[in-house]
């Protein structure tokens, strides 16, 4: 017997398709929850991405209790207890989230403050604090990528102490996540492809890092076969609905896959950028994947071999040889960089992002050092080798 | 039926192998900080007075060590002066059991859900490469291999053979100390 063990879980349940959010009331009343409250942002709301939410609920003679559209990019313990205080004093009892990550984490935080009660959410701050079940909680997602809405986890900034507060509870999860195709349809190209490479790395790491499980291989290859097949088409078709469907499919599955089995340096670097340079997550992820891989190669040459099957399909996988398969995983994934850089200029290099120096290099490598993630990269990672990866992205 | 009688003491035994390696290793960990730069280099990032702590779910054997400065850590026993600031905690002694007899790595046993992380994962992180270096000096090359992610290859044998006297004969003197007091 080996000592091979494993966690796997994910309650949420995933409505998706064509007419799901339709079919916010019915799982609301379902949880006998009558005064829904929306979090979401102003983006959200100018794009017109709430109007069918507010619909759906409408017809269904079920009424919008409190909106409120104004979390910004990184959300705060303000806002949180901002809109918890307005959600106690509209008397609501459930939560829909409706936007991408920030939307998203405000919500599970509200949900917490509103549950579990008092207004300082910063002590809840930490996994495992939470005992108890929260209220309903429903996650609309507006971008394809993130996978947030089948995560444990929230991240909140705390303005005064300047730092980011991490939340990670099972009791976070939403009882429901709404993928439905009408929320993505109007994603500008280049968030459609960042966020897609976002899931596409959330799968890709998930399938070769130390954590990688059968269940989450299921989900992260099932994830890497939809992007593969559907982002392309989607740059080129941006309104067709099946293809967006795949794509949003494709982040949730990924994001069930990558909180089970954890992601690692693309992610550690990603994270480090984000902070510094300021850059989008998804962007970063597009950026650092070939050159992660490449560096974690020898050690996760059998997993990445078979991820050409998803990424090129059946008849390129019998055609190449099974010690070119790793090598040709890599240049299918470069081979799509080129593609979204074509239609969209996605950036491939970190000097083509136009925003990062190179004698920041030294400062992202030492913070990639620190973060979580790293210890679940397959391979190793020092000072050195990090700051080789990243000279690597940089041109 | 021996099997059955034979339980409580190995259970005995593996609640008293963990107690003793925590008492080792927190002895250690303040050794390794007095004997080599590249710790020190680590540990001075941490906070003045961080409180670093492994234990064993839900009320089992603790291992402290705080940061008091210039890179150093200080070994507290099995008490805290105060709520740790990091705690990597084991879910059940098993577990705790199969990083701490080298059965599996600890970035393993952190993949296997086998602990969890309390406070700022980042120094968390740190904390845990510092663990691998001192297990990197402390054990044989071929021990070590097992209890860390990859063995680093610029530790040669003199380096390593003259840093671990220095750590065992602290954690001797110590424990000598301990003894006494």
């Amino acid at each position: 017997m080996t000592n091979t063990y494993y966690e796997f879980f994910c309650p949420v349940k995933v409505i998706a398709g064509k007419a799901a959010l339709e079919h916010i009331p019915y799982e609301l009343t379902g949880l006998a929850a009558k005064r829904p409250m929306i979090v979401t942002d102003k983006g959200v709301r100018a794009a017109g991405l709430l109007d069918p939410v507010i619909a759906a609920c409408e017809e269904s003679g079920l009424e919008i209790i409190s909106i409120y559209d104004d979390v910004p990019p990184d959300s705060s313990t303000t806002v949180v207890r901002d809109i918890a205080a307005i959600y106690r004093k509209e008397k609501c009892d459930s939560i829909i989230a409706v936007g991408g990550g920030s939307a998203i984490d405000t919500g599970k935080a509200v949900n917490i403050l509103v549950s579990e009660g008092g207004t300082d959410i910063a002590k809840y701050a930490g996994a495992g604090v939470l005992k108890h079940p929260l209220k309903p909680f429903f996650v609309v997602p507006t971008t394809a990528g993130t996978g947030s809405e089948v995560t444990s986890v929230a991240v909140i900034t705390d303005e005064k102490k300047g730092v980011k507060l991490p939340f990670t509870s099972s009791f976070l999860l939403p009882n429901a996540a709404i993928i439905d195709p009408r929320m993505t349809l109007t994603l500008p190209p280049h968030i459609t492809a960042a966020t897609a490479m976002d899931a596409m790395t959330h799968a890709v790491e998930s399938f070769t890092c130390m954590a990688k499980n059968p269940l989450s291989d299921a989900y992260a290859t099932a994830a890497i076969k939809k992007v593969s097949q559907s982002l392309l088409h989607v740059m080129d078709n941006p309104k067709d609905s099946d293809g967006r469907l795949e794509l949003a499919q494709a982040s949730t599955m990924a994001g069930i896959a990558f909180s089970n089995s954890m992601v690692g340096l693309v992610h550690s670097l990603g994270h480090a950028t984000g902070a510094i340079c300021h850059l989008p997550h998804g962007l970063c992820m597009s950026l650092y994947l070939p050159y992660v891989l490449e560096y974690n190669l020898e050690t996760i040459r059998q997993p990445l071999g078979e991820l050409l099957l998803y990424l090129e399909g059946p008849e390129i996988y019998a055609a190449t040889p099974a010690s070119r398969r790793a090598e040709a995983s890599i240049s299918a994934l470069r081979k799509l960089r080129d593609a979204l850089y074509k239609r969209c200029q996605l950036p491939r290099t970190l000097k083509e992002t136009g925003k990062v120096s190179e004698d920041q290099l030294d400062h992202i490598a030492e913070m990639a050092l620190d973060d979580g993630s790293i210890m679940f990269n397959p391979k190793e990672v020092s000072l050195k080798d990090a700051r080789a990866v990243l000279q690597r992205a940089w041109a | 039926m021996l099997a059955k009688r034979i339980q409580p003491l190995a259970f005995q035994a593996r609640r008293l192998y963990v107690e003793l390696m925590f008492q080792v290793m927190g002895r250690a960990l303040q050794a390794v900080s007095e004997v080599d730069s590249e710790v020190q280099g680590e540990a001075q990032a941490l906070p003045k007075g961080f409180l670093f702590e492994m234990m064993v779910m839900p009320e089992g054997a603790k291992l402290i060590v705080e940061h008091i400065g210039n890179g150093r850590f200080h070994y507290h026993g099995g008490s805290a002066p105060r709520p740790a600031d990091v705690s990597i905690k084991f879910k059940h002694i098993a577990h705790a059991f199969l990083v701490l007899s080298f059965q599996e790595k600890t970035a393993v046993a952190f993949a296997n859900d086998r602990m969890l992380v309390d406070g700022d994962v980042s120094y968390a992180v740190r904390m845990t490469r510092i663990l691998n270096r001192l297990e990197s000096f402390i054990l044989p090359k071929i021990i070590a291999k097992r209890a860390v992610k990859e063995y680093p290859e610029n530790l040669h044998l003199p380096e390593k053979l003259i840093s671990a006297a220095q750590i065992y004969l602290k954690v001797a003197t110590h424990f000598v100390q301990t003894a006494r007091a």
